[in-house]
């Protein structure tokens, strides 16, 4: 009787119900105002004093003269732009790199449930996660000390090396000094990322595979590769995105030196922008810059790697 | 400093230090006020607060905010960041159109916050001409601009050498009188493992750390970067070009310590204080205060001054306090710059003498600087006859490097950091390095 009464019932309808169009865009109507104040107005803004003279006084007075592309041109004109712009790709191309390899592995390692070991693994690999990025350069600051240094220890204790390396003051080995630390403090994001992936390959896929007498090297590079290049295509698009942004390493570390050795994009914006003579205008062009290449670096990555999967 | 004969100076001491001692019979080694002057006068105005935007050092601010609550009832709020912090943060809060009552400046960026309008001239202030007549050369030289008063001084400092005795005695050395003979003792300690690097420089990235050892040495060999007519004086050849090729050779032959490169002055006195190096470079006299402290020092006491090679001729600046023009209220705002930079109510250098007795910093005032806060009060640390006479060799920075009067000196002088670095860690040569420093003025005189 409950069943049948329950399925002659009506449903309960509003008086109006929304189309399911009208419905989808009311729900993301929250959504797509917050990300407009947050997200893009500063974009919009951004831009807008790119193509402004600011500096200290213009902004007290709120009055910014328009210059049109003068600010980009000065920074192209400026030969710290652009070795900027090529530190800033060798970290990154250096830094996702060896961050792609290191997560794809150290997520199969912990992924092994055989391991014991694993669990605890899995919980101290966040720790570098929750380390503020300036507590964690000026931890390695310390770690690279020339005289001082455990590194430098390490290395002379284990016969490894008979002399003291100046890592951050060297200009050969100080950007790869920056680099390092930043991939460890980001690394458990990405290992993060593949361990939730490898959770949702099938594992008949491996027995199969197994089966037909596929080794480990086999199963790895035909079943489990392709499925993960989804969360890599994430990967690659999210820590791309951020090393280009590198700055508070470079700030605890190096300040941009020795020399100009670690000036990278991030770290010229500030220096334009945040000292005299405060030249936002210029900061914001070049923090603009950054934005498009990180934007057509996005693009291409995921244009790629879709295309390969379809 | 030198903006007067050193015998008129000397004697100018020497005389005050007669009227002081007759002041302490009184009970009081220091100048003390004789009537009430402008600082002892309540503002008309009324203020819920006032605030200042200032660098961290110790906590004289502290002491002296609660000194001014109890003098006059009145709140002192303050914001206080890192030397190198400072231009951002007081940069994002005027921008923000906060009120800021009294921040601080180096001069090397004076200049530029004027330009920006951010600093109120204080001639028509009360006490301004008081405290203008007692003001160094040196302090004048900083905080008048255009001929108007924009602040009153927060500290001064020369630049001096330092040596460690027991390396100096372990390798029989005497202290140098030429740069040659300095070159040859570096060579001689590192051959005969005396030290690994016998010299520590002050070459870490800053407006006045290897850029200010670079100016003192140049100099002290005769040398400017600019002549009167604002014309560069670093082409083939020049003082300073021959400076830095001489300079780079103490890296190049691994005479240095690389840590220099690193170094500011704090941390170059308490690296030098751990008795590494024999000589420590052309650095704040101040700096003294950290090298021969117990508490943060192995080696106190054993760390020497050492005055310039030749005539002695050397650099010294003043850094300034200054009355914002974002201030809530000017006569408010002008009685707290003077807790800072001048007299209390009670006419005392208050802060000035603490900063010299505690901090061994110098002073803006003639009459602090021939008080007994410094005569006595720098002895824990060092010789003040050692110093004062480094302090009469004593040239303002600016005339060496007259572009710190210009607003285009900030961006010229990262790219002295960045050039001078690269060239000391051989990534360039000193000519390089000077040429590619002459094409920059020009980028960035158009910034």
């Amino acid at each position: 009787l409950t069943a049948r009464a329950l399925a002659a019932a009506k449903p309960y309808r509003f008086s109006r119900e929304l189309s399911p169009h009208a419905l989808g865009v009311a729900m993301n109507i929250p959504t797509l105002v917050t990300l407009a104040l947050v997200i893009a107005y500063p974009i919009y803004y951004a831009a807008y004093l790119s193509f402004h003279k600011v500096s200290l006084a213009e902004l007290r007075r709120g009055i910014f003269p328009f210059v049109g592309l003068a600010n980009y041109t000065r920074i192209f004109n400026d030969s710290l732009f652009l070795l900027a712009l090529k530190n800033t790709l060798i970290f990154t191309a250096f830094s996702v790199t060896l961050e792609l390899v290191l997560a794809i592995a150290i997520a199969l390692l912990i992924d092994q449930t055989s391991v014991w070991t694993g669990r605890i693994t899995k919980f101290l690999i966040l720790v570098p996660y929750a380390v503020p990025p300036i507590a964690g350069g000026l931890i390695w600051s310390f770690i690279y000390s020339f005289e001082y240094g455990f590194l430098n220890r390490i290395l002379f204790t284990t016969g490894l090396s008979a002399t003291a390396v100046n890592w951050t003051g060297h200009p050969a080995t100080a950007l790869f000094a920056v680099a390092v630390p930043y991939i460890w403090r980001t690394l458990p994001f990405a290992i993060l990322l593949v361990h939730a992936a490898l959770q949702g390959i099938n594992q008949e896929l491996y027995e199969a595979a197994s089966v037909d007498g596929a080794g480990a090297m086999q199963r790895f590079w035909h079943i489990t590769l392709p499925l993960l290049r989804p969360i890599i295509v994430v990967i690659l698009v999210l820590r791309t995105s951020f090393a280009f942004a590198v700055f508070d390493e470079v700030l605890a570390i190096t300040q941009g030196g020795p020399g100009d050795a670690t000036w990278v994009a991030a770290w010229y914006s500030y220096k334009r922008g945040f000292s005299p003579p405060f030249d936002i205008g210029v900061g914001a062009a070049s923090a603009y810059v950054l934005a498009l290449i990180v934007g057509m670096f996005a693009i291409a990555y995921v244009g790629l790697i879709y295309r390969r999967i379809r | 400093m030198n903006d007067e004969p050193a015998a008129a100076r000397r004697l100018g001491r020497r005389d005050f230090l007669m009227a002081t001692a007759g002041a302490s019979l009184l009970g009081a080694g220091e100048v003390r006020a004789q009537q009430p002057g402008p600082w002892a006068i309540a503002p008309k105005s009324k203020v819920d607060t006032v605030n200042f935007v200032v660098w961290t050092y110790g906590d004289i601010y502290t002491k002296i905010s609660a000194k001014f609550q109890a003098d006059w009832g009145v709140p002192v709020q303050s914001t206080i960041s890192s030397f190198n912090d400072h231009p951002a943060k007081l940069m994002t809060m005027y921008a923000g159109s906060e009120t800021i009552d009294v921040s601080q400046s180096s001069p090397f960026s004076f200049p530029n916050f004027i330009s920006q309008g951010l600093v109120e001239p204080l001639d028509d202030l009360p006490g301004a001409k008081d405290y203008l007549a007692d003001f160094t050369g040196s302090c004048k030289q900083v905080a008048v601009y255009d001929g108007k008063l924009m602040g009153l001084p927060y500290f001064s400092t020369v630049w001096v050498w330092n040596y460690y005795t027991d390396l100096m005695e372990k390798a029989k050395f005497e202290p140098f009188t030429t740069y040659d003979e300095l070159l040859e003792q570096l060579r001689k300690a590192k051959k005969d493992k005396i030290a690994d690097y016998p010299i520590f420089w002050v070459a870490g990235v800053g407006l006045e750390q290897l850029p200010g050892t670079w100016y003192q040495m140049t100099w002290n060999r005769g040398g400017v970067f600019f002549d009167k007519d604002g014309n560069h004086q670093l082409g083939p050849g020049s003082i300073a070009r021959e400076t830095l090729k001489w300079w780079i050779q103490t890296f190049k032959e691994e005479l240095a310590d690389p840590e220099s490169l690193k170094a500011q002055f704090t941390a170059s006195a308490k690296a030098f204080g751990a008795g590494k190096n024999v000589y420590r470079g052309p650095n704040h006299h101040y700096g003294l205060n950290v090298a021969n402290d117990p508490a943060q020092s192995p080696n106190a006491g054993k760390i020497k001054v050492l005055g310039s090679p030749g005539d002695g001729k050397t650099i010294g600046d003043t850094h300034v306090y200054f009355l914002c023009t974002a201030n809530r209220d000017k006569e408010w705002a002008w009685k707290l710059l003077q807790y800072l930079g001048g007299k209390t109510k009670d006419g005392q250098y208050t802060q000035a003498i603490a900063l010299a007795r505690d901090a061994m910093l110098g002073s803006g005032y003639n009459s602090v600087m021939n008080s007994a806060a410094v005569t006595e009060g720098w002895k824990p640390w060092g010789d003040p006859v050692e110093i004062l006479k480094i302090w009469d060799k004593a040239t303002y920075v600016a005339e060496v490097v007259p572009s710190i009067y210009k607003p285009w000196h900030f961006p010229w002088s990262d790219r002295i950091n960045i050039e001078v670095s690269k060239a000391l860690t051989g990534q360039t040569t000193a000519d390089a390095c000077c040429d590619t420093l002459i094409a920059a003025i020009k980028e960035v005189q158009k910034g």
